[in-house]
């Protein structure tokens, strides 16, 4: 092997430092650099920094974004998210392992192409299953379009199309008209890209006077790619689902052609079109929709946007978008006119809870940051969503980075803190990128800096990257990660309010709390607590997704019931299954019933439900969802994110999961059940952290609600049909002999019988689903 | 100074204190493992948790700062279930034997292990010693036990199982050619007890007495002493004189032999109760098979007998061995006698005569492949040794040396001074509740003093502290994470490059046998 190139360390060590601080981005960037972490370059880092070798090494196995042995040329990352998992990820996964001839033990293909990893969320849940191949999102998998998937992905990166997406605001025009595209992650996996360029063009050669504008997330991912077109004198249209071939037509029906020439070739070509392309006309209008449509009214009747203030409307980086809008006023005035304990005294009176998951009263942080002995004082913003389930916080940094920036901003002066840090997720790339670029544009007009609005007031913001750890979701983790180490827990008290990042008072919020801010000190804390119930005030945005006819982005008044969620804003359950449950809360939550559906959006009224408000994953499942499936599914992902520090969670969930696994597989015993319950009043007890202490959530509510589903696994059984070591896949009469199935048989369990009946040999048959999914005529059965 | 009620006691202590403190303040005993003294607590293991009464909220005592107010429960059924449950996950993630297979099914709990690794090193009275302890009679029994031990040997696994039976009768022969090395008692206790019946189980019980300091006087019927070992066992399988020697070395430690005297016609059972401050009767098996009672007189009435402590309903009267418990084998009435006598020891001394507790241990049950290959790459790799001058003749000194080293060492290197297992048993936590997934067993044998066992860890990083407060070049780091999380060298693959000078403190600091002397 030809000796490793270690210059590129000495630079990486230039440019970040050589304090222990340092670690991991230190890491990210040689695993960026070299694709992993040879260990000459971890022994050359701690040889030329004063970061130690115990340091280093703690902190490179520590999170799951860094790899100690080489990756294959592509990185394909496969979601295991809770939307993905209940929409089939675990045979698609096994399928694409299989496609590629990987063994147990071995991530990478024998050739060195395709490294596959694991992922614990996406946060693209409406597109689930998903998957990401260096930054390229798949949605919708089957085990079917796998191999096109990866042909698709060879061929793009071949041609260069795979290259990074510029980040820069498109800017308005007076008079001109708007073509706006939402581009959030999402809309992006679906194909928004293509759609924008091919607008930019027909607009560019069609001559019209309108700017093809780039919006954040408008929150009906089930429509996406979603194009709104705004035209002088004309109202808004807006046409979903839409492909890059329909661009111009789009462009057309709507403006204008300007200039003569150019009109009159307009002309000649939209005669052409008619006459040649009519059909294609077709897609367009089928996918019109309008507000007025009772879908999109009922998608966006109960939707209250604060947080998501001008949802569709602003371009996410365009900061002279954001002042025009009123944005940045609140911070100017703050500055200049209240005082910290003015401040303070609104947030607290609005009643505003945090809403990254415990509920603690905002103001009562603020206040007590604000009292803390110790200087300097920190501001975090935490955007470490690591909710399976959960993109509430990418999408609000992806499309309001400067609302959270004014947050955050008008929370350090309320509290007294002069520097801060963004936490953002290594896995939300748009998110990092886009508030980079708005941290560095509010820098330049002295927005946030060392002079805020020239008022000689000082607040300076960085961004972190996580490294991939669920657990650095909790606060003292997140603390640890950001001062270069392990993310693990500490026992609180001390609050990080006392003692938090280098041991100063600290203020640690939420992406979602710090974006309500400016909301509430403009309108006022009586307007915010005006809604909601009586102790949760507000709105909350959810991500809903699972097995919903209209999965999105919304953000509802507190107090709206699941049912409304579910039924109104979702429009009930894709494919006329019957509403089972909703997950709400992820992890750390539980499964509320169908019974009872009318809980409330309320901490209070969550939690009695079993679940949490969490930090706002709804996965809504249906009959076809096996809950100790699901149950194990979350105690496969805490047990996977546990730091292991504590017993109770390090081997107590691996305990309370080895049970599930054995229930799925039918090999329960009796007295599990009530050894799952010990275990779970355990854990909750006596964890360390709140990761632990909500680990059990998810099997308690399951087994209040499902318990008789427990109860048939114990006889070998799977009521939904979905344990795959418990069902059995079978032909029916409605087989007409297409072969399908057949074909595509990875373990040739099914004989090649054309026009005849096709029969599963069940010895051979591994249940990979791959013949339920691909048979046209829905023939294989599950029982 | 914050003042707290712990267990409705009142304590007052200095500021900044913990619970633990407080508690130790208050001589209430919390326990505790991943907590060492001047070290940071990791609040990790939560062994130490408490109740917070106030908030319902249940904390580890190590690193909660005691506070003005606080009202804390430590002694109650919640918390002990707690740190049972608590202790309970962490043995199901304890690949080891604290005590070896062999020991485990030893009827007398021979400490096999240490015997064979004195015979190693070359030190055969010791190793004598170690088995006089536990058999009494190691040459008699060296002839004729069936070796239940031999059974349960690991080795078997791999290739055949250490000739244990014939390691042991070969140093007690040894010892009884050069004279045998008695214990040392205990200071004579003016306790007299009488026993009934010279066979293996009152000859065990004798010694055991007499160990304790107190005085023993045996009567039995038959001319001789020995019981069944002697008028049962034909003498060339037991010669007399290795039982002759055997039963002298017990006389030399002090028992009386008073023979051909019958229980009922030479001396009356009631004036041995006079006589006596105790009577244990080890009479062998009666005749008509009847083990819930006895009738040492020829009359009846029978007198009951609690066959789980050997008390029967008269005070001061016990009875032990096969009088109570039929079994064949003679190394089960040794180890009745013994338990018989340490129920006597009990009421001599004043104090509530309990039911023996088996020997805490954790097990390795089932090894894969890969574990026993580990196992065994630390023993000999010969194969079991036989006697060149056949069974009957015995080791000779060479062949002893030989076969001793082919002995695993499953037993752990700390098992006497492991808290976890110290806390295990005196909680009864059950180290069997949970069988799933868990760690492999691990050795790593490459550091010149100190063995590391990884799968023994319970994560509690105080080597890591250890070591790098001793300035170790490399020292530890913390591994992985989640259940994987392991303590290992940093960048570097041996506990032999991260301790080079702070290996001996890592080993005290360690609360497992994860960490240990390799001569341990």
């Amino acid at each position: 092997m030809a000796e490793l190139d270690l210059t590129f360390v000495d630079r990486v060590v230039a440019e970040m430092g050589r304090r222990p601080e340092a670690t991991i981005p230190i890491l990210q960037a040689l695993q960026d650099h070299y694709r992993y972490l040879p260990a000459e370059a971890l022994r050359r880092v701690c040889d030329i920094t004063e970061i130690t070798p115990a340091r280093i090494a703690g902190v490179s196995t520590f999170y799951n974004q860094f790899r100690h042995r080489p990756m294959g040329r592509h990185l394909i990352s496969i979601c295991h998210g809770t939307a993905c998992h209940v929409k089939g990820s675990r045979p698609v996964h096994d399928a694409l392992l299989r496609h590629l001839k990987i063994t147990e033990h071995e991530d990478t293909d024998a050739d060195g192409v395709f490294t596959v990893q694991k992922v614990a969320c996406l946060g693209c849940c409406t597109l689930a299953p998903v998957l990401q191949i260096d930054g390229i999102t798949y949605g919708h998998l089957t085990i079917d379009r796998l191999p096109r998937v990866l042909e698709d992905f060879l061929q793009l990166s071949a041609t260069g199309a795979a290259a990074a997406q510029r980040e820069r605001p498109t800017g308005s025009r007076e008079g001109w008209g708007e073509i706006r595209i939402g581009m959030g992650s999402c809309c992006v996996a679906r194909g928004s890209g293509g759609v924008q360029e091919a607008l930019e063009r027909a607009v560019e050669r069609l001559g019209v006077r309108a700017i093809v504008k780039r919006v954040g997330c408008v929150g009906m991912c089930h429509q996406t790619p979603l194009v709104e077109v705004l035209a002088p004198g004309r109202s808004a249209a807006m046409y979903a689902q839409v492909q890059a071939e329909d661009a111009e037509a789009i462009v057309r029906r709507h403006f204008p052609a300007a200039g003569l020439g150019r009109r009159l070739r307009g002309a000649i070509e939209r005669s052409l079109d008619v006459i040649l392309t009519d059909e294609a006309w077709e897609p367009v209008t089928r996918y019109t929709i309008e507000v007025r449509d009772p879908p999109v009214a009922a998608f966006l009747g109960r939707q209250q946007h604060l947080a998501t203030e001008y949802c569709g409307h602003i371009d996410p980086i365009d900061l002279d978008e954001y002042l025009a809008h009123g944005g940045f006023q609140m911070l100017e005035e703050c500055l200049r006119k209240r005082s910290p304990a003015e401040i303070i005294e609104t947030v607290r009176a609005s009643g505003l809870r945090g809403r990254g998951g415990a509920g603690y009263l905002t103001g009562r942080k603020w206040e007590q940051v604000r009292a803390a002995a110790g200087s300097p004082k920190y501001i975090i913003c935490n955007g470490d969503e690591g909710d399976p389930g959960a993109f509430m916080d990418r999408m609000i940094l992806e499309s309001y980075p400067y609302r959270v920036i004014e947050g955050m901003a008008i929370a350090a002066h309320a509290v007294g803190a002069e520097e801060g840090v963004f936490y953002i997720r290594a896995e939300y790339p748009l998110a990092v990128r886009r508030v980079g670029e708005a941290l560095r544009l509010c820098k330049e007009r002295g927005v946030i800096g060392d002079n805020l609005f020239g008022t000689g007031r000082r607040l300076n913001l960085r961004i972190m990257q996580g490294a991939g750890a669920f657990v650095c979701g909790e606060e003292t983790a997140l603390l640890a990660s950001i001062e270069g180490r392990r993310g693990m827990p500490r026992l609180r008290p001390p609050y990080p309010a006392v003692e938090g990042l280098w041991a100063k008072p600290t203020l640690v919020n939420n992406v979602e709390t710090y974006a309500l801010v400016p909301w509430i000190l403009r309108s006022g804390a009586a307007a915010f607590a005006a809604m909601g119930t009586g102790t949760s005030k507000g709105t909350k945005v959810f991500a809903l997704a699972g097995k919903i006819a209209r999965g999105g982005l919304i953000e509802v008044p507190m107090g709206v019931t699941l049912r409304e969620i579910v039924e109104e804003i979702g429009g009930g359950i894709a494919g006329g299954k019957r509403f089972k449950a909703v997950q709400v809360g992820g992890p750390s939550g539980g499964c509320v019933p169908a019974e009872l559906a009318d809980t409330p959006v309320d901490y209070e009224a969550l939690t009695a439900a079993g679940a949490i408000m969490g930090s706002g994953g709804l996965v809504v499942l249906d009959e076809s969802d096996c809950m100790v499936d699901v149950a194990r599914y979350f105690l496969e992902f805490t047990q996977d994110q546990s730091c292991g520090k504590c017993t109770p969670c390090r081997i107590g969930t691996r305990r309370m999961l080895d049970i599930l696994e054995r229930l799925v597989a039918g090999d329960g015993r009796k007295g599990d059940l009530e050894e799952l319950e010990h275990l779970a009043r355990f854990i909750q007890k006596a964890s360390l952290c709140g990761l632990g202490k909500t680990a059990p959530n998810p099997v308690l509510s399951t087994l209040r609600y499902f318990r008789s589903e427990y109860e048939a696994h114990l006889e070998k059984r799977c009521p939904a049909g979905r344990c795959k070591q418990l069902v059995k896949y079978t032909i029916s009469d409605e087989c007409i002999g297409c072969t399908l199935c057949a074909q595509h048989c990875p373990s040739d369990a099914i004989p090649m019988t054309p026009y005849e009946k096709h029969v599963i040999d069940q010895d051979k048959c591994i249940r990979c689903d791959t013949c339920k999914q691909v048979c046209p005529v829905h023939a294989v059965c599950t029982a | 100074m914050p003042k707290l009620v712990i267990d409705n006691r009142e304590v007052e202590v200095a500021a900044g204190a913990t619970i633990l403190d407080a508690a130790r303040k208050l001589g209430i005993g919390i326990p505790t493992l991943c907590h060492l003294d001047g070290c940071t607590p990791s609040t990790s293991c939560m062994v130490c948790v408490v109740k917070l009464k106030n908030l319902g909220r249940v904390v580890p005592s190590c690193g909660t700062r005691a506070e003005d107010g606080m009202q804390i429960e430590s002694e109650t059924d919640e918390i002990r279930d707690a740190r049972r449950a608590a202790l309970e996950l962490l043995l199901s993630d304890h690949p080891g034997d604290c005590l070896g297979p062999c020991q485990l099914v030893c009827p007398a709990h021979m400490d096999i292990p240490r015997m064979l690794r004195q015979i190693a090193a070359g030190h055969p009275a010791d190793a004598a010693a170690t088995a006089r302890d536990a058999l009494v009679l190691p040459a008699t029994l060296g002839r004729i036990c069936p070796a239940p031990c031999e059974k349960g040997c690991r080795r078997a696994q791999h290739d055949v199982g250490l000739a244990i039976r014939l390691c042991h009768r070969h140093v007690a022969d040894a010892e009884l050619a050069s004279g045998v090395r008695l214990p040392t008692c205990k200071p004579a206790t003016g306790k007299r007890v009488a026993l009934i019946g010279a066979g293996p189980a009152g000859l065990a019980a004798a010694w055991h007495l007499l160990g304790e300091g107190h005085a023993c006087t045996v009567f039995d019927a038959h001319p001789e002493p020995g019981g069944m070992l002697r008028y049962s066992i034909p003498a060339e399988t037991l010669p007399r004189d290795v039982l002759d020697a055997e039963i002298a070395a017990i006389a030399r430690l002090g028992a009386e032999f008073r023979m051909g005297m019958r229980i009922g016609r030479d001396i009356h059972l009631a004036d041995l109760q006079k006589e006596f401050d105790a009577v244990l009767v080890a009479s062998g098996a009666p005749k008509d098979g009847h083990a819930a009672t006895i009738s040492p007189e020829p009359s009846p009435p029978p007198i009951e007998v609690d066959r789980r402590t050997w008390q029967t309903s008269v005070r001061g009267l016990f009875a032990g061995g096969e009088v109570v418990h039929k079994h064949r084998m003679a190394v089960r009435a040794v180890a009745d006698g013994a338990a018989a006598a340490r129920s006597v020891s009990l009421y001599l001394a004043g104090l509530p005569i309990t039911e023996p507790q088996r020997p805490f241990s954790t097990r390795l049950y089932m090894t894969t492949h890969e574990e026993m290959a580990r196992l065994v790459a630390g023993a000999s790799a010969a194969m079991r040794i036989d006697p060149t001058g056949g069974e009957a003749a015995g080791f000779t000194p060479d062949e002893a040396r030989r076969e001793a080293p082919r002995c695993l060492h499953c037993d752990c290197r700390k098992a006497d001074v492991c808290r976890l297992r110290q806390v295990s048993a005196a909680l009864g936590a059950s180290p069997s509740r949970y069988h799933g997934t868990r760690r492999p067993f691990e050795q790593d044998l490459r550091h010149a003093r100190i063995v590391y066992e990884p799968g023994k860890c319970i994560v509690c990083g105080l080597c890591l502290q250890v070591a790098e407060r001793a300035g170790e070049p490399l020292g530890l780091a913390l591994l992985g994470r989640g259940f994987n999380v392991r303590v290992g060298a940093p960048l570097a693959d041996s506990m032999a490059d991260g301790l080079r000078i702070s290996a001996a403190e890592c080993v005290r600091a360690c609360p497992t046998g994860a960490l240990a002397f390799k001569d341990e």
